[in-house]
């Protein structure tokens, strides 16, 4: 009974300081509403999970606050700044950086390369400096390239740096793009599915690395289908049904309880 | 064109280097031998310059950052038609500008349309600009050949000056010039070669003066992101780029190169007409940048130099009589062929870009790989 109190009807909300919040958010495909009322807040430092069964419609929440579907109802702020409808840049660098579910690889590009692309606000990004001030834009570039072998030998593929960002497998391509976002130094990662494809060994790694930049103050809010993966990183969690926040909580409450179990097992009777 | 990258190069690089430098030695040899007119040659150089110039436009565009624009020729259309009717003596609106001012004419004429075309599609998934594009190099046509009030229709524009004509000096010699050391004289050239002479001069200085302004700009940060958005926009906004403000600027610089080709090609030809913005223009552009090895810029003034020696050279070769073919059919089934090449043995083209793209000297102590 202790274990049931624990776990919230719905989301918590009010939480301290929150560096996302959603409120309300809704988002339809034609007759489908994807995304039904869904409000969630993520506290500053923690690992937050968010689960749900396929299809409940966790990706397009992830979509609907980094700004790639425009809600149809619904407030995103990030940092106590309101993002609604922004463009995905802009609130990119409010400080919240997101990967995708299927992993992206720039073509024609090392490693490396596709690290430096992280960095927010490059002086060298605009044209005329590169012709009046080169120096700035080297010493930049030279910082930024220190800073992608750091992080590329901090994730254990250093000797990767070199290799075409198209050449990779499954588990390192995940590597590089947490590699890539966190050259942009975020308040708050996104992560879609990390571990989906990914052999265990490396998925252990991964979980070490996420608790570490955790550790170290990066906030995170990762949708993930391993439950071992997830229960062992996150707290809270969020369980996402059929558009809304069924229930949020501590992992093993939110793993034995009811209401959980009935979703994935084939939703409640309606 | 191949001494431009430090490291060592590459098998195909040294190939390419080596064909191009047997080309340069056969054609001199065809002048000296008196086979090949000198005007006629150096008139060459100056069209396969403005061919280059053209292919690099592109690439900026398709090659950096996966735009599909199918109106170069109205680009080009554009800053010819600019200088041509700021300068020209035929012109129905001015004439008379100075060269030098009248190149911003053209250039300008040119950012405005990109941004006119770029501004609403760009803001929108790649494939609007390509349907945009694909009419509004006709409508410029159409355009120029209706409005004769200003344009001269479909008659032209004659008595463009040459761009040097009111230049201190330059434009005041008087011809044959004859060469003077010491008050004796050496040799003397004919007005056409020195006309052509000074034109390849104006080109390769306006080749270099891009193929640098563009080396620096893709190697640095701003050409990383248009990379980026090449292969992946929403991954680019993630990382906080403004994708629309970066494509633009890529549309934009690039619409300027191609209308830098009008300009000189005014210049050099002195007289412009709708027929010059023909939408073949347009497909021989994309084929030279294919070709060259699309996303390079030496690729693509390879590819520009190619086009020209199929166009010339078909015309060369009915032009001695050995072909029971025209030139125009020839020269259509030779650039199917080099399609049908390209796509089956190197869809990547001739000079791919190889080399990582990294802000030169950031490196530290050289590269090494
Ligand atoms: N762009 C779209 N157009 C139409 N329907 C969509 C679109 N994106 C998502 N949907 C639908 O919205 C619902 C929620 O999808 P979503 O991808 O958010 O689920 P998910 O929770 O991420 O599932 P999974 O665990 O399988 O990744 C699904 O029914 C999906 O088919
Ligand atoms: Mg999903």
């Amino acid at each position: 009974m202790s274990e049931q109190s624990l776990v919230s009807d719905g989301p918590i909300l009010g939480k301290e300081d929150p560096v996302l919040r959603a409120e309300g958010l809704e988002k339809r495909f034609g007759g489908l509403v994807a995304t039904d009322d869904a409000s969630i807040e993520v506290e500053r430092g923690t690992i937050t999970g968010l689960i749900g069964p396929n299809g409940a419609g966790k990706s397009t929440l992830f979509n609907l606050v980094s700004g790639f579907y425009e809600p149809d109802a619904g407030s995103v702020a990030v940092n106590g700044v309101d993002v609604t409808g922004k463009k995905p840049h802009q609130i990119a660098d409010q400080g919240m950086i997101r990967t995708f579910q299927t992993p992206r690889k720039p073509e024609g590009m090392t490693v490396r390369e596709a690290l430096l692309v992280g960095p927010h606000n490059q002086t060298g990004e605009s044209i005329i400096p590169l012709f009046t001030s080169p120096d700035t834009v080297e010493q930049e570039e030279r910082r930024s390239l220190e800073q992608a072998q750091q992080m590329l030998e901090r994730f254990e593929i250093g000797d990767l740096a070199t290799q075409p960002a198209t050449d990779l497998s499954g588990g390192q391509m995940k590597l590089v793009e947490l590699a890539r976002g966190m050259m942009a130094e975020p308040d708050l990662l996104l992560l879609d599915e990390p571990v989906a494809g990914v052999n265990p060994v490396l998925a252990d790694k991964l979980a070490g690395f996420i608790e570490e930049l955790n550790e170290e103050g990066i906030t995170f809010l990762i949708i993930e289908h391993d439950m071992n993966f997830i229960m062992r990183l996150a707290d809270p969690i969020i369980v996402l049904n059929q558009g809304s926040v069924l229930v949020e909580g501590p992992p093993e409450a939110v793993r034995s309880d009811e209401r959980v179990i009935d979703a994935y097992l084939g939703g409640p009777s309606e | 064109m191949s001494t431009l990258d430090v490291g060592g190069y590459s098998p195909r690089e040294k190939g390419v280097a080596g064909l191009l430098g047997a080309l340069a030695a056969l054609l001199l040899l065809a002048v000296i031998t008196g086979f090949l007119a000198p005007a006629y040659l150096l008139y060459l150089v100056g069209l396969s310059a403005m061919y280059m110039l053209l292919s690099m436009g592109l690439n900026v565009q398709w090659g950096y950052g996966g735009m599909i624009n199918f109106s170069v020729a109205a680009f080009f259309g554009l800053g010819a038609y600019g200088t041509a009717l700021l300068t020209a003596s035929g012109s129905p609106i001015s004439g008379g500008v100075s060269p030098i001012v009248a190149l911003f004419g053209g250039l300008g004429l040119a950012a405005v349309l990109a941004v006119i075309i770029g501004y609403p599609t760009l803001k929108l998934r790649d494939d609007y600009l390509a349907i945009a594009s694909l009419g509004l190099a006709e409508v410029v046509r159409i355009f120029i050949l209706n409005e004769s009030q200003w344009t001269a229709g479909s008659a032209g524009l004659t008595g463009i000056p040459l761009f040097f004509s009111d230049w201190p000096v330059l434009g005041d010699l008087t011809y044959p010039y004859v060469f003077n050391v010491g008050g004796t004289s050496l040799f003397y050239m004919s007005q056409s070669v020195v006309t052509s002479a000074l034109n390849v001069v104006l080109v390769t200085v306006i080749v270099a003066a891009v193929y640098l302004f563009l080396r620096r700009i893709h190697q640095s940060p701003w050409g990383r992101v248009l990379r980026t958005i090449r292969t992946d926009e929403d991954l680019a906004e993630t990382l906080g780029k403004n994708t629309f403000a970066f494509k633009m600027q890529a549309f934009v610089i690039g619409s300027l190169i191609m209308a830098l080709a009008g300009v000189f090609y005014s210049h050099l030809v002195l007289f412009v007409s709708p027929q010059d913005l023909q939408p073949i223009t347009t497909f021989y552009v994309w084929v030279a940048v294919i070709l060259g090895g699309t996303g390079s810029d030496r690729g693509a003034m390879l590819g520009g130099f190619t086009i020209v020696a199929i166009q010339q050279g078909t015309r060369f070769m009915t032009d001695t009589g050995a072909l029971p073919i025209g030139a125009a059919p020839l020269r259509l089934m030779l650039v199917g062929l080099l399609i049908i090449f390209i796509v089956r043995l190197r869809p990547e083209g001739i000079l791919p870009p190889e080399r990582e793209l990294i802000w030169p000297d950031s490196l530290g102590g050289g590269r090494n790989e």
